[in-house]
């Protein structure tokens, strides 16, 4: 029993990382039509840059982790600029565009980082235990709850800001929402930019724990995507539920099927909902 | 207050505005009549920016406009209530009407001008939660010229306000345009029916095939015997 709740426990530690990372991919499909495949490097050089603002420049771990998303949040808004804003209207090129950076971005990972797994200093040490029933590490603890002041950050910005009400109106009809006065264009950088750092911050909240390597980014993208279509297009609480469940049945399959499985338990969830509810748990039927 | 000066207006390779004049005086309620395909719609989203002209001018309160985006055409104070409402079908009526103030002029006046939009359609006000795109079509079109009027607009644009709305319900909506008029708003009414339009309007344009073919006070217009076979069914 102990064990069936530490184990579903990870599983939602990770689920709330899962639903912060495609949130990012949601937000840039939602407004712009544009699937990141670089995502995923996104979060994996997220993850480095900590590490290396810790350890090789001795940051506090505390301004690490801010100034890394922050970074990415920059790249995000560059990337926007000088690639993807030329490929609008073009859904093929943006396509193609991302893929491609990813590949480049990977490889600049194995160059710049090395293939070693990286692992940034934890915030704290020790374990707490849970309801008398088992031990748990008190930096996943941490990154839980860090987690989810970021969800509810992302759902006041959304819901409440002049700026997540022009995202919303711009997901559902762009060309009225420049009509209402919006500036687009702007809109869109910015939220590609915040598309960036919410990759970034998974990466960053999971790299103490589980560290990050060059090469594990495209499983990182393929989660997102995942999570994004279980959950349904354009629904943030599609991504929180989704990213949940996901991880929660990968931890408890790894648990007690195979470790083997993890990434084919994404893949027959990803079949199964095309197959039966394509528009996914809180997406809009069309 | 906008004032078109010859533009010419091409959708991909076909031009669809020829050589377009018209003008639109402060204070004043004018109609455009055209056919199906006649071009209204497109004249509409030329004034917006939504269609750049390859020739010509279009001034608004003396400043050309015609290669500007549609946001700061909006942020100057041109709103519209477009052809099929396009409201934001996901959001609620609230939400709705705050994305029509938008612009940072708009901003501040939020709360008194709800309340004016409010007392033109207290149905609105009733509804302020629901999802809109629940509401009737009625109420949409209603939800769609509210939020038109929370940008406090210099000008407003209305296309197909009758369209697919019951003969009564229209009324009540031209009720409204006529408050509105009587309240200083400008606005460009394009109609396809044309008996409330020119009711409700001063002076009229008649679109045809992308060209002016006759224009006049909306009496006269009421009056001519080849508006009245082709465009009011008489
Ligand atoms: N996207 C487009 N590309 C090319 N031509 C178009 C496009 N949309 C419309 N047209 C053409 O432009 C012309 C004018 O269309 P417009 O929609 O402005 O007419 P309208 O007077 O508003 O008609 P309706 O009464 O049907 O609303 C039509 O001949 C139409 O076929
Ligand atoms: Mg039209």
């Amino acid at each position: 029993m102990a064990e069936f709740l530490m184990y579903f426990t990870n599983g939602l530690v990770i689920g709330v990382i899962n639903a912060i990372s495609a949130i990012g991919v949601s937000l840039i499909v939602g407004i712009m039509r544009v699937i990141n495949f670089a995502h995923g490097e996104l979060y994996i050089f997220a993850g480095y840059f900590s590490y290396h603002l810790s350890l090789t420049f001795g940051l506090s771990p505390i301004l690490a982790m801010p100034l890394s998303v922050f970074f990415i949040f920059l790249i995000g808004i560059l990337m926007e600029r000088l690639l993807i804003r030329p490929t609008y209207g073009d859904e093929m090129y943006s396509l193609i565009i991302t893929f491609v950076l990813s590949i480049v971005l990977q490889n600049s990972a194995l160059l710049i980082f090395g293939p070693y797994p990286n692992k940034p200093p934890a915030l704290i040490s020790g374990s707490t235990q849970i309801f008398g029933l088992f031990h748990y590490g008190n930096q996943r603890l941490l990154s839980f709850g860090i987690s989810i002041g970021i969800l509810l950050f992302v759902f006041y910005l959304i819901k409440k800001t002049w700026f997540g009400k022009s995202v919303r109106a711009i997901s559902q009809d762009r060309e009225m929402a420049s009509l209402m006065g919006i500036d687009h264009w702007r809109i869109n950088m910015i939220s590609f930019g915040l598309g960036a750092a919410l990759a970034g911050s998974a990466g960053v909240i999971i790299a103490p724990i589980f560290p990050v390597t060059p090469t594990g980014s495209s499983a990182i993208s393929l989660t997102a995507f995942v999570v994004v279509v279980l959950g349904g297009m354009g629904s943030l609480k599609g991504c929180v539920v989704g990213g949940l469940i996901l991880g929660i049945l990968e931890n408890l399959g790894a648990a007690y099927v195979s470790t083997m499985y993890r990434h084919i338990f994404a893949f027959i969830i990803l079949i199964l909902v095309l197959v039966f509810r394509p528009w996914g748990l809180f997406g809009q039927k069309t | 207050m906008l004032e078109i000066k010859a533009i010419d207006v091409f959708r991909g390779e076909a031009q669809i505005l020829w050589n377009l004049q018209m003008k639109v005086e402060k204070g004043e309620v004018v109609t455009v009549l055209g056919a199906n395909g006649a071009g209204k719609t497109t004249l509409v989203e030329s004034i917006l920016g939504i269609h750049h002209p390859k020739k010509g001018e279009i001034l608004f309160m003396d400043e050309e406009i015609s290669q500007k985006p549609p946001y700061l055409i909006t942020q100057m104070g041109i709103s519209c209530v477009p052809e099929g409402r396009r409201i934001f079908k996901e959001m609620t009526v609230y939400e709705n009407l705050e994305m029509g103030a938008y612009p940072a002029k708009a901003r501040p006046l939020l709360k008194t001008t709800q309340d004016w939009v409010f007392s033109l359609f207290p149905i609105l006000k009733e509804r302020r939660n629901q999802i809109a795109g629940t509401l009737s079509g009625g109420e949409q079109q209603m939800l769609a010229i509210g939020r038109a009027l929370m940008s406090r607009p210099m000008l407003l644009l209305l296309d197909e306000l009758s369209l697919g709305l019951s003969p009564k319900i229209t009324k009540g909506i031209y009720g409204t345009i006529r408050k509105l008029h009587q309240e200083g708003v400008t606005m460009l009414l394009i109609e396809q029916n044309a008996t409330m339009a020119l009711l409700h309007s001063q002076r009229g344009y008649i679109l045809e095939t992308g060209r002016i073919a006759l224009q006049g006070s909306s009496q006269e217009l009421l009056g001519n015997e080849h508006i009245r076979k082709a465009y009011l069914g008489m």
